[in-house]
């Protein structure tokens, strides 16, 4: 599928980021980090290092003591509740260890459902959705529901969700975490190939090395940021 | 006699009947209760029947039985009280007259009397004093005469029953002046009474259940009237002897507060025939010896002499009770009294004491 | 674990085991106030026919011969027989009383509680034992004084059966316990002063110690003549019980309803627990618990539910029995026992056996979980780690519902048993559970036209495809309002069709302008009818006598009413059901209680225990319409009666006004124109004022049906709301990956909102069907199978609409109650909560 035009501006800019848990400890702090379009970036670090809270805060899903972060150019601290939601339909795709598909809606419901939202014509979004069911390998399933699908294909389901509605950004929750390590590089291999694409950049919190060897950045969390892996 | 027998009937009646009713006299409706009066031959056997216009009458029938060869004391009783009902109450239920009956037998291997007691309303033949000749009915209950003169005793419940024959051996015993019987200083305060000594018995006994014949002898007392006691009468003394000669001795007395004699009287009958009748003068009761009852704390002179006066000298009759606790307590309906088996030489009887428990209001 | 469990879900818990203790307490508490009633009632009859062994009781209050006295009396195995005369009578201030006519001799041997205290009962009681003979006293039992003002010593003047006479009272009778207004004088008085020569109500027998029973009541039976009758302690006991069965079995079986509907909820709440703790089933599974070990946890964990509830719910019922009988007496506003408030008597094996019950059903709702749990397949469940099962996508069957639904109609065709419409009960519940299992599939049939509605909003488009989806999920919740609306549905049309018919029977039963009335023992002669007649207000009269006659020993009473006018028969304006023919014989309408109570239909023979030798041969010529009498009422030509029974008296008038008559005037008019004896007894009413009073006892005796409804209602709706919140919990993951994907939080609530609108609306529509359908067997079967009457259908449209709107209402609410949390921001994060 050909490239739409790069945006102009990054699909993720973040600046001087800082954020404590409830309780007061410190996250992290002066998190930054720029991202270019169709970049594919993997985070690792430990456990309870901050890595859901950090794709929470990008998502918009929770705000951070002090920093910046613009999706497309958006600085999000300036939209409210409705209007971060409005760009999590618009501009993110979401992909999660727990694949999430709603179990009462068919296959191609469930990938069409960002379109749907969106308030897409119902056989245009049908459409679309078929036409990524395709690309993720479960072409003619659409009207199947999740309780037919193997955990495996409840993932490709996913990508195809987190790619429907064309996003400038993806954010994939240790998207392998739930699948045996054949299935899961298969996976990674789908995803950045539907990423690369598509031409979103991706954020991808994973603890696999394999999928981060797959990322064209990576980077560990630590509570001073985000620093290059490895050092 | 009046004695005992009118407490007990009175009593029967709850004392209302007689006494308080005395204003019932005048009210529309009101019985008028007939005189007894000097000068009226009794005639048998009309005389044995019921005597319904008088206030209160009864057959008193008192005796000894053998029984498997131990002696045994009984009486039946029953009585007739005419109510003030209302006479004009047309309802085959007003209760113008009311039949009251008692037994009880003293059996000295018990030591105490045994007893039972009916009371109904006269009415529909469950409960009847038959006039014309001796029928008394009292729903299982019955003291009737045959057509042969024996008279027919049945009564009991489930402790006891008597079931008797007793059989007449002498002609009836007019008391007082031809069965006219002073009881007071009036003349009015007085009965009609006659007495049957020298009854002979055959019969049977039934106690829970087990029924022994019994034979032995007995005495009855019939008698009505319509007056009160004397106003100073607190109870009597009463005694009927069968004689073992074949003669009969009754002896009464009405006695005040003090225990004095407020009238005394009775009868000597020889084994001949002849009969003395005593008076006020001529009766004395000499106690030998008191017995206090456990329960009632009454206290009874239950051994006495009693002397007459006859044509022929004073004679003493000493009187043993057969065993000394022959209370009778037949509260709620009638009075607690001392009626008792007693022997002396020469004789067999019933002696009857009362007003001892409590002084009794007339 | 279970423990665990039912902490991490408390507000469902607590519902489940407060339906149960509803559900029990409603039941014991209807069971108690009905026991204590009847013991009340029990020991006010035993009070007054004293405690004797056996009772001989006139089959009209005309009594019979006294003849009979002596001959019961000497019966082998009678010990005493104490003859009674029974009147109703009223005092000069018109307070009702028993009056009893006794021979206080034989009395006191039968039945020792009624001699006056003291007469022949002890010592020293001389002023009480002028009572006895005295034919001017009287003794009045507590109640009787109380209620009179009067005071021992005080003159009192009586009336009944036409006569008065002045008693002095000259005490009280301590032994007739209760608020039975009683008074005792002499037999003889009784006759004499009020008409009664020769004639006795009662016998009253003692029997001999140790007699064979039974051979006495032959021997006595056979001694009867038609006009008395044998009662025995039991018989009474069975005639005071039939009196107020059916009403007591069917506020027993409401109470019942309850209960099931709290057997949904704990279905309900076991279905959700067990749905979420499928991934820690599965653990336990391939940690080696064998698939029989979860179906025993969830069933134990049901019978703790249970036993929680039912313990609550004996405790609850306690309470509100106590609470009932102060409020409503012992008969909860049914009308059947008069006056008085009877302490509670609490019987402890009915309570075990409505605990029992409690926790079966408990145990019995957790079943079908439990079976569920069994068969969760340990891989699948591991790994989905969803908390919300996965349906099938297939059509869910509903076989067993229809097969339940037609053994229901099957159910309902069936026989009273024992005069209780078992089988009608049986159908209502084969009836509720069929539909309930129903559910889901009705859920997707009513769901499905939705779906293919154009592009609605992304909210209701998610709703409609979540229940359509997910129909048993919807079951679920569902399933206890389904149960309350449906019965409360088909009480609600059982009465208001019942309440429409009574309505048409008052118009159909009432058709002259003024009806007279007077006291019992009141009777107007022919003297007086005439004056009445003569009176230029009245255009007619037509003149009654009503009496009861006891036609079966243990049967309570038919009510007997000689009427009609010579120009017009007695059937003349009845509401006939059916056919009527003219007999041979002499003629009697008898109303449908009778008929179906007495086997009878028209042209059927019948003897009737009046006039001469007591045995009036009678042919039955049609059968009305009665909602007044359940057990029964006869009506036969009022000078057929008089020729029958030489009774000319009447104590009854129904009068049409001659044209421009007001009838306040018209009234006046007749009173002056009633012997003055008898006027202050008198009571006239207008057609419209009876049928107020008569619809209010109506609403009356209903209120606490309704109250029981609106109960189950509530705790269906408690069951809503829990089931909602506790689906929603566990539909957090699902709401937070729509609020990543971009569902605004207002979007989540507007899909609940619609959800739940949505799933009322369905059980709305499944209660209001599965109500009619229940309803037509209330009004075809147990209706006429426990109280003998019909009646026809009528729906309560605005009560159904009322009834949607707030069901619907009610659960859009609690859905949206439920959702607030969560849809909150700290939920969201649950996308990647782990299990």
């Amino acid at each position: 599928m050909p490239a739409g035009p790069p945006p102009l501006a990054p699909p993720l800019k973040i600046v001087d980021l800082a954020k404590s848990v409830p309780g007061g400890r410190l996250l992290f702090s002066n998190l930054a980090l720029d991202m270019a379009p169709g970049e594919i970036v993997a985070i690792m670090g430990e456990s309870g290092v901050g890595k859901s809270t950090l794709l929470n805060l990008v998502a918009g899903l929770d705000r951070a003591d002090a920093g910046r972060i613009e999706i497309d150019g958006v600085d999000l601290s300036s939209l409210d509740d409705d209007a971060r939601t409005g760009l999590r339909r618009d501009r993110i795709g979401f992909v999660f260890q727990a694949f999430h598909i709603l179990p009462h809606l068919t296959l191609a419901q469930n990938v069409a459902l960002p379109l749907i939202l969106a308030r897409r014509p119902e056989a245009e979004a049908l459409k679309a959705a078929a036409t990524m069911l395709d690309q993720v390998g479960l072409g003619g399933r659409g009207q199947d529901f999740p309780a037919q699908v193997s955990g495996g294909e409840m993932q490709r389901i996913a990508l195809a969700r987190a790619l429907v509605h064309r996003p400038a950004l993806v954010l994939a929750d240790e998207p392998t975490g739930n699948l045996d390590p054949q299935t899961a590089d298969v996976i990674l291999a789908l995803l950045c190939d539907q990423l690369r694409g598509s031409g979103a950049a991706a954020v991808i919190v994973t603890h696999s090395e394999r999928a981060a060897a797959a990322a064209d950045r990576v980077l560990t969390l630590t509570a001073h940021g985000l620093v290059a892996h490895g050092r | 006699m009046i004695h005992r027998r009118i407490f007990a009937g009175l009593l029967a009646a709850n004392l209302i009947l007689l006494a308080g009713r005395s204003q019932a006299q005048d009210r529309a409706g009101a019985p008028v209760f007939a005189p007894v009066r000097p000068g009226r031959p009794l005639s048998f056997p009309a005389n044995h029947g019921a005597h319904p216009d008088f206030r209160t009458e009864w057959w008193y029938v008192t005796g000894w039985l053998q029984a498997q060869g131990q002696p045994i004391g009984f009486q039946i009783t029953f009585f007739r009280i005419r109510t003030g009902a209302d006479t004009r109450n047309p309802s085959a239920f007003a209760p113008t007259q009311v039949i009251f009956a008692h037994a009880a037998i003293s059996d000295p291997a018990v030591g105490r009397l045994i007893h039972a007691q009916r009371i109904a309303r006269a009415g529909f033949g469950l409960a009847q004093a038959k006039v014309g000749d001796m029928d008394l009915v009292l729903d299982d209950w019955r003291l009737r005469r045959a057509p042969d003169g024996t008279l027919k005793a049945r009564a009991g419940d489930q402790a006891f029953a008597l079931d008797l024959s007793l059989a007449p051996t002498q002609p009836p015993l007019l008391q007082g002046q031809q069965g006219y019987s002073r009881k007071g200083p009036r003349p009015d305060q007085a009965s009609y009474y006659y007495s049957l000594p020298h009854l002979k018995v055959s019969g049977a006994l039934t106690r829970e259940g087990r029924r022994i014949a019994v034979t032995g002898e007995a005495w009855m007392d019939q008698e009505w009237s319509s007056t009160l006691l004397d106003a100073r009468a607190v109870g009597w003394d009463w005694a009927g002897i069968n004689l073992d000669d074949g003669g009969a001795l009754t002896a009464f007395q009405v006695r005040d507060e003090q225990g004095q004699a407020v009238w005394a009287g009775g009868s000597l009958r020889g084994a001949d025939g002849r009969t003395t009748i005593f008076g006020p003068g001529d009766v004395r009761f000499v106690t030998r010896r008191h017995w206090r009852s456990p329960r009632t704390g009454a206290r009874y002179p239950i051994a006495r002499d009693i002397q007459v006066r006859t044509p022929g000298g004073p004679r003493v009759w000493r009187l043993e009770p057969l065993f000394d606790d022959q209370e009778l307590d037949s509260r709620p309906v009638g009075p607690v009294y001392w009626e008792g088996a007693v022997r002396t030489d020469g004789g067999r009887g019933y002696l009857e004491l009362t007003g001892y428990d409590a002084p009794l209001a007339l | 674990m279970v423990l665990g469990e039912w902490r991490a879900q408390p507000g469902r818990t607590l519902a489940a085991i407060l339906a149960i203790a509803v559900g029990v307490g409603l039941g014991l508490a209807i069971h108690l106030v009905n026991r204590s009633a009847l013991d009340e009632f029990a020991g006010a009859i035993r009070s007054v026919s004293g405690a004797a062994d056996l009772q001989v009781q006139a089959a009209s209050p005309l009594g019979f011969d006294e003849g009979l006295y002596p001959v019961l009396a000497r019966l082998d195995g009678v010990a005493t027989a104490s003859p009674v005369v029974e009147l109703r009578a009223r005092t000069a201030s018109g307070e009702p009383l028993t009056l009893l006519g006794l021979a206080p001799l034989r009395a006191a041997a039968v039945t020792p509680n009624l001699v006056g205290g003291g007469a022949v009962s002890g010592d020293g009681g001389v002023t009480t034992a002028e009572a006895v003979f005295d034919l001017d006293a009287i003794t009045l039992s507590p109640a009787a004084l109380q209620q009179s003002g009067l005071r021992v010593g005080d003159q009192v003047r009586l009336s009944a059966a036409g006569q008065s006479a002045s008693f002095r009272i000259v005490g009280n009778l301590d032994g007739v316990s209760g608020d039975r207004a009683l008074g005792v004088i002499d037999i003889a008085a009784a006759q004499w002063r009020f008409d009664q020569l020769g004639r006795l109500q009662r016998l009253d027998l003692r029997l001999s110690p140790g007699v064979d029973r039974t051979a006495v009541e032959r021997a006595v039976q056979a001694a009867l003549p038609a006009e008395a009758a044998l009662v025995t302690p039991q018989s009474e006991m069975r005639r005071t019980e039939s009196l107020s069965r059916a009403y007591r079995v069917n506020l027993q079986m409401l109470a019942l309803v309850a209960l099931l509907t709290g057997g949904f909820l704990v279905y309900s709440a076991q279905s959700l627990s067990v749905t979420r703790r499928r991934p820690q089933f599965a653990l336990l599974r391939v940690l080696g618990l064998p698939a029989r070990g979860m179906l025993g946890q969830v069933l134990i964990e049901g019978v703790v539910l249970g036993l929680a509830g039912a313990a609550l719910g004996v405790a609850l019922g306690v309470a509100l029995a106590e609470l009932a009988l102060r409020l409503l007496g012992g008969d909860l506003g049914g009308g059947y026992f008069r006056g008085g408030r009877p302490p509670l008597v609490f019987t402890p094996v009915a309570a075990a056996i409505i605990f029992g019950l409690g926790v079966a059903i408990a145990v019995l709702g957790s079943l079908f979980p439990a079976l569920q749990a069994e068969r969760i397949p340990a891989a699948v469940a591991l790994k989905t780690g969803s908390g919300e099962s996965a349906e099938t996508a297939g059509q869910p069957l509903p076989w067993i519902s229809l097969g339940l639904l037609a053994a229901g109609g099957l159910a309902a065709l069936g026989p009273p048993v024992g005069g209780v419409p078992l089988f009608g009960y049986g159908a209502i519940a084969l009836i509720l559970a069929g539909g309930v299992g129903a559910m889901p599939w009705l859920a997707r049939g009513l769901l499905g036209p939705l779906r293919r509605l154009r592009a609605p909003a992304p909210p209701v488009a998610l709703a409609i495809a979540r229940l359509w989806g997910a129909p048993r999920q919807a079951a679920v919740a569902l399933c206890g309002i389904v149960a309350s609306t449906s019965l409360m549905v088909a009480m609600a049309v059982m009465v208001t069709s019942f309440r429409g018919s009574v309505e048409d029977w008052l118009i159909q039963i009432l058709p002259a302008d003024i009806y007279m009335r007077l006291d019992p023992g009141l009777t107007l002669d022919s003297e007086a009818q005439a004056r009445l007649a003569a009176a230029p207000e009245a255009a007619a009269i037509e003149f009654r006598q009503s009496f009861n006659l006891r036609l079966r020993p243990d049967r309570p009473p038919v009510q007997v009413s000689a009427r009609g006018q010579a120009s017009t028969g007695a059937g003349e304006g009845l509401p006939l059901v059916g056919r009527q023919i003219r007999p041979e014989g002499l003629p009697v309408w008898i109303s449908e209680p009778m008929a179906r109570l007495y086997d009878l239909s028209p042209g059927d023979p019948l003897a009737l225990p009046i006039g001469p030798g007591a045995q009036a041969q009678v042919t039955v010529a049609g059968v009305w319409r009665d909602y007044s009498n359940q057990f029964g009422a006869l009506i036969l030509d009022q000078a057929a009666y008089t020729a029958l029974t030489d009774d000319a008296g009447r104590a009854e008038a129904a009068i049409t006004l001659a044209p421009g008559v007001e009838p306040e005037e018209a009234i006046e008019a007749f009173r002056v124109r009633l012997p003055p004896s008898i006027a202050p007894g008198a009571d006239f009413a207008e057609p419209r004022e009876i049928r107020a009073v008569a619809l209010r006892i109506f609403d009356r005796s209903f209120a606490v049906t309704y109250a029981l409804e609106a109960i189950s209602i509530l705790v269906g709706l408690a069951g809503v709301a829990t089931t909602f919140s506790a689906q929603t919990l566990a539909r957090r993951k699902e709401f937070g990956m729509l609020r990543h994907v971009g569902v605004r939080r207002g979007q989540i609530m507007q899909m609940l909102a619609t959800e739940g609108a949505l799933l009322g609306a369905v059980g709305a529509l499944a209660g209001l069907t599965l109500g009619v359908i229940m309803s037509q067997v209330l009004i075809h079967v147990v209706n006429p199978q426990s109280f003998n009457w019909t009646m026809e259908t009528r729906l309560p449209w605005p009560l159904l609409a009322t009834l949607a709107v707030v069901l619907v209402a009610t659960s859009a609410g609690a859905a949206v109650l439920a959702g607030r949390g969560a849809v909150a921001d700290s939920a969201v994060c649950a996308v990647r909560e782990d299990w």
